[in-house]
């Protein structure tokens, strides 16, 4: 067994080398190929016109951004593990009328800080029962988020009994307008909740066996590792970031109404999938999320700077669509070209 | 008691009514090697298991140092010094060396971060422990698999192990491989870790074990030191069981046409120059270990894989490979091992099982009728002796001889020529394998040409005319019905020095 590698090389050298052509590479860490997708996106769109890539743009473009990429982060675990949470958009729309009834002058009228704490609380609660059920209850994610779903609509239809919110209090609008050395609270949020999730995956036991989890749960089990509660964990996050992103973007709304939070899970499971993580757990990175989820950003204000009008929004869901079939299907392809390398050696 | 350091004893444990172990005592040696041997399904991996914790006994326990470990309970055995070697399937393939090795008993530092830079040196200092460098940023599934079981033993290193359990650590490594691996158990036995060594190779287990265990019917039969012990002795204790003077009824085979002829099969890995063939009227049994590519041929005989090489002719016709639709059109009928998963769709009712294989073909016309298949199914029903209340009920409501007739049963109605069995009686209780075998006899009588893989060498001395024997891909050689019993059989079973797939 001669596998003494000389040392003089480094691993990080090795390891580029045995991953074959720079292509395949790409399919392997997907986080570049967003990127590079992104930043030709901006220099071709800023090239044509130079409005687009200025401060006040970019910032609305992040802001936009800022609720995909804080769910973006929670999710990521979840499919990390081998799962998936589709409740999310669901309970972005009860949150934004609880949050709403409570603090409103004409509802209940609480303090909003108050307010806040329960929207928060009720996030994490809600996501604490997707992983109970599917932790505990053994029944696949898919059916259970499938199921909190359709009970949360049905939730938040009887909350709003046909009375929009239009009088969210000025304390709340502050979480949607306010400013901290001239950044929006949702960015400096998003840029906290990005940075603890990296740390989160990347610095922690936690993180290493969520990995661990996802890549093999057979394995994980016959190593002691606690899979059930790690699962009810990656839930309970998802639940609670869902929360945190309707409270830095819901006042920015005009109104609380039943639309809020419609389609939000296609676009948070899409940032995760595009964004390289495997849809059969144990592979991907928050980073390529974030990218995934900046990318997914500037597609309407490209169409609408390309100016193709009214149909930019039919066209947003289009081309959503196309980046998770696409991202899917590179999934498939890496794997197959990695099983076929691993029968070779 | 002596040096022994560990004691198991009266190890219990069955599955729905089946005694996969009846209690199984044995004491461990600080720094011995001791091989533990037996027959395919004579209780070593439940052993293991219930050793390692990844399994909970239903009586019986373990103890370090005379104290009794937490059963079922993983981590409490691994903080005891007990490690289990897993196959290759319980690596984590995504990701690299250091986090295969600590994932679950991370290295920290600061307020709960990872310390990365620590583990990285520990697994250097593990990897040259073993006298190994491997890159240890690589993800595993870039590694060989030598590699992988390095990564394996670092990490049952890095536990302060005392007792060591590797299963079948070298069914896929080459011979050099081998070599080098059986260098870092010495070094291992040197440092004072026992090792539980399970392989079917002999010469292996006299190479290197100091004491060998046979289980057998998941009982314990015999511990001796190795010197005690010959290679025939070792064989006589496995396979135990005075031979089966049953007779089995002269049969007229032998005289028929050849119906299956399989000519140089070969898949690069898997199994190698198959050549054999089974005459009308003929039952053929294909013995040989778990992995020796049995039903990997078969399932190239199918058409469910296609072999790189070799033909398969059915009644004097060649069959494209690869095609699973003419192998049956030509009239082969494959009754797979899982037959919970491959060979019924259970929440069907035994009707619809039993129709499976006819379905759609003209004989039943494009409308289905309920009086013709009623028909079809009513004379299978009875003869096969399937117990069932009636045609209606599902198939999963049946006992596993029962489902086995019907995953027989499934294939007659569309008169095959010839049959493939592959493990027919596994979970099948005495009463129904005895059906099950004269269901076999019968259709052999009626001209059926059979082939029936099985582990279980008694059923292929009761069933068999002929007897082909696979040992790591290969046919090791045929028996006939007068000369063949499981010692033979056995002994061209077991692997060899040297030879390797």
């Amino acid at each position: 067994m001669t596998i003494h590698t000389p040392p003089a090389i480094p691993s990080q050298l090795q390891s580029n080398a045995a991953a074959g052509g720079g292509f395949f590479r790409l399919l392997k860490q997907r986080e570049y190929g967003v990127l590079a997708l992104l930043a030709l996106t901006l220099i071709v769109v800023g090239l044509i016109n130079p409005a687009f890539v200025a401060g006040g743009n970019l910032k609305d473009i992040l802001v936009a951004a800022a609720p995909a990429i804080i769910v973006g982060c929670g999710l990521t675990f979840v499919v990390l593990m081998g799962e998936i949470d589709i409740s999310m958009g669901a309970l972005m729309g009860v949150l934004a009328t609880v949050m709403g009834q409570l603090t409103s002058p004409s509802h209940a009228h609480l303090p909003v800080g108050e307010g806040i704490l329960i929207t928060l609380a009720l996030g994490s609660l809600v996501g604490l029962i997707n992983g109970l059920l599917v932790a505990y209850g053994r029944m696949p994610s898919i059916i259970v988020t499938l199921g909190m779903m359709t009970v949360l609509q049905g939730v938040n239809l009887i909350l709003i009994n046909g009375q929009w919110i239009t009088d969210m209090p000025a304390g709340l609008r502050w979480f949607g307008t306010g400013r901290f050395l001239a950044v929006p609270i949702s960015i400096w949020t998003t840029i906290l909740v990005v940075a603890a999730s990296i740390i989160l995956a990347r610095e922690t036991p936690l993180g290493h066996r969520i990995y661990a989890s996802g890549s093999n749960p057979e394995a994980a089990r016959l190593t002691g590792l606690p899979v059930r509660p790690i699962k009810l964990f990656v839930f309970t996050l998802t639940g609670l970031l869902t929360a945190v992103a309707t409270v830095v973007s819901v006042p920015l709304l005009a109104v609380i109404e039943p639309g809020v939070g419609k389609g939000f899970e296609l676009l948070a499971v899409t940032c995760v999938v595009v964004g390289g993580t495997s849809i059969s757990g144990g592979q991907g990175n928050i980073i390529g999320t974030v990218l995934a989820a900046l990318l997914l950003s500037v597609v309407r204000p490209t169409l609408v700077f390309l100016k193709l009008g009214p149909s930019a929004s039919y066209w947003e869901r289009a081309i959503q669509g196309a980046f998770i079939l696409a991202a899917v299907l590179l999934d498939q392809v890496a794997r197959a070209r990695s099983r076929r390398g691993k029968a070779g050696a | 008691m002596n040096n022994s350091f560990l004691q198991v004893t009266n190890l219990t444990k069955s599955y729905g009514g089946v005694h996969a172990l009846s209690g199984v005592s044995l004491d461990i040696k600080a720094g011995e090697i001791h091989s533990l041997m037996g027959e395919n399904g004579a209780g070593k991996s439940t052993f293991i298991k219930c050793l390692a914790g990844a399994v909970r006994p239903d009586a019986g326990g373990v103890a370090v140092d005379g104290s009794t470990i937490s059963p079922g309970d993983i981590r409490a055995a691994e903080a005891a010094g007990i490690v289990a070697m897993h196959q290759e399937s319980t690596a984590f393939a995504h990701l690299n060396a250091v986090d295969n090795i600590f994932v679950g008993r991370e290295m920290k530092r600061g307020p709960g971060l990872l310390d990365r830079r620590g583990m990285e040196r520990e697994t250097l200092a593990l990897l040259d422990r073993l006298g190994e460098s491997i890159d240890i940023k690589r993800p595993l599934q870039e590694l060989s698999l030598a590699q992988r079981q390095m990564v394996g033993m670092a990490r049952a290193l890095s536990h302060s192990s005392r007792l060591l359990i590797m299963d079948e650590p070298t069914a896929s490594l080459s011979a050099r491989e081998t070599k080098s691996l059986f260098r870092v158990m010495r070094q291992l036995q040197g440092e004072g870790v026992a090792i539980l060594y399970i392989s079917h190779r002999l010469e292996e287990v006299f190479e290197l074990s100091d004491r060998v265990t046979v289980l057998r019917d998941g009982r314990h039969v015999e511990t001796r030191p190795i010197g005690d012990v010959t290679r025939d002795e070792l064989i006589r204790l496995m396979v135990g069981r005075e031979l089966l003077a049953e007779s089995r009824a002269a049969g007229s085979a032998g005289e028929g046409a050849v119906m299956l002829d399989v000519h140089g099969l070969t898949q690069p890995g898997v199994f190698h120059n198959i050549s054999f063939n089974v005459r009308a009227g003929e039952v053929v049994g294909l013995a040989g270990l778990v992995g020796a590519g049995r039903s990997e041929v078969a399932a190239s005989i199918f058409g469910v894989d296609k072999p790189e090489s070799g033909t398969v002719t059915v009644g004097g016709k060649p069959l494209p490979p690869g095609s699973v639709k003419t192998a049956i059109e030509s009239g082969i009928a494959l009754v797979p091992e899982d037959r919970q998963h491959q060979g019924l769709v259970l929440p069907l009712t035994v009707g619809s099982n039993l129709l499976l294989s006819v379905l759609g073909s003209p004989s039943l016309g494009p409308l289905r009728s309920a009086r013709k298949e009623g028909g079809i199914v009513g004379d299978l029903m009875k003869d096969l002796t399937v117990k069932a209340a009636s045609s209606n009920i599902a198939a999963n409501t049946l006992s596993g001889g029962n489902q086995q007739k019907l995953a027989i049963g499934k294939w007659l109605a569309m008169s095959p020529r010839v049959l493939i069995l592959d493990e027919p009686t596994r979970g099948v209780d005495v009463g129904a394998k005895a059906e099950v075998y004269r269901v076999i006899r019968r259709l052999a009588a009626e001209g059926m040409a059979t082939l029936i893989i099985s582990s279980d060498l008694p059923e292929i001395l009761t069933l068999s005319d002929r007897i082909l024997v696979m040992r790591e891909g290969a046919l090791a050689g045929e028996l006939s019905r007068a000369e063949a019993d499981e010692e033979k059989i056995l002994a061209l079973a077991l692997p060899r020095e040297g030879a390797s797939v």
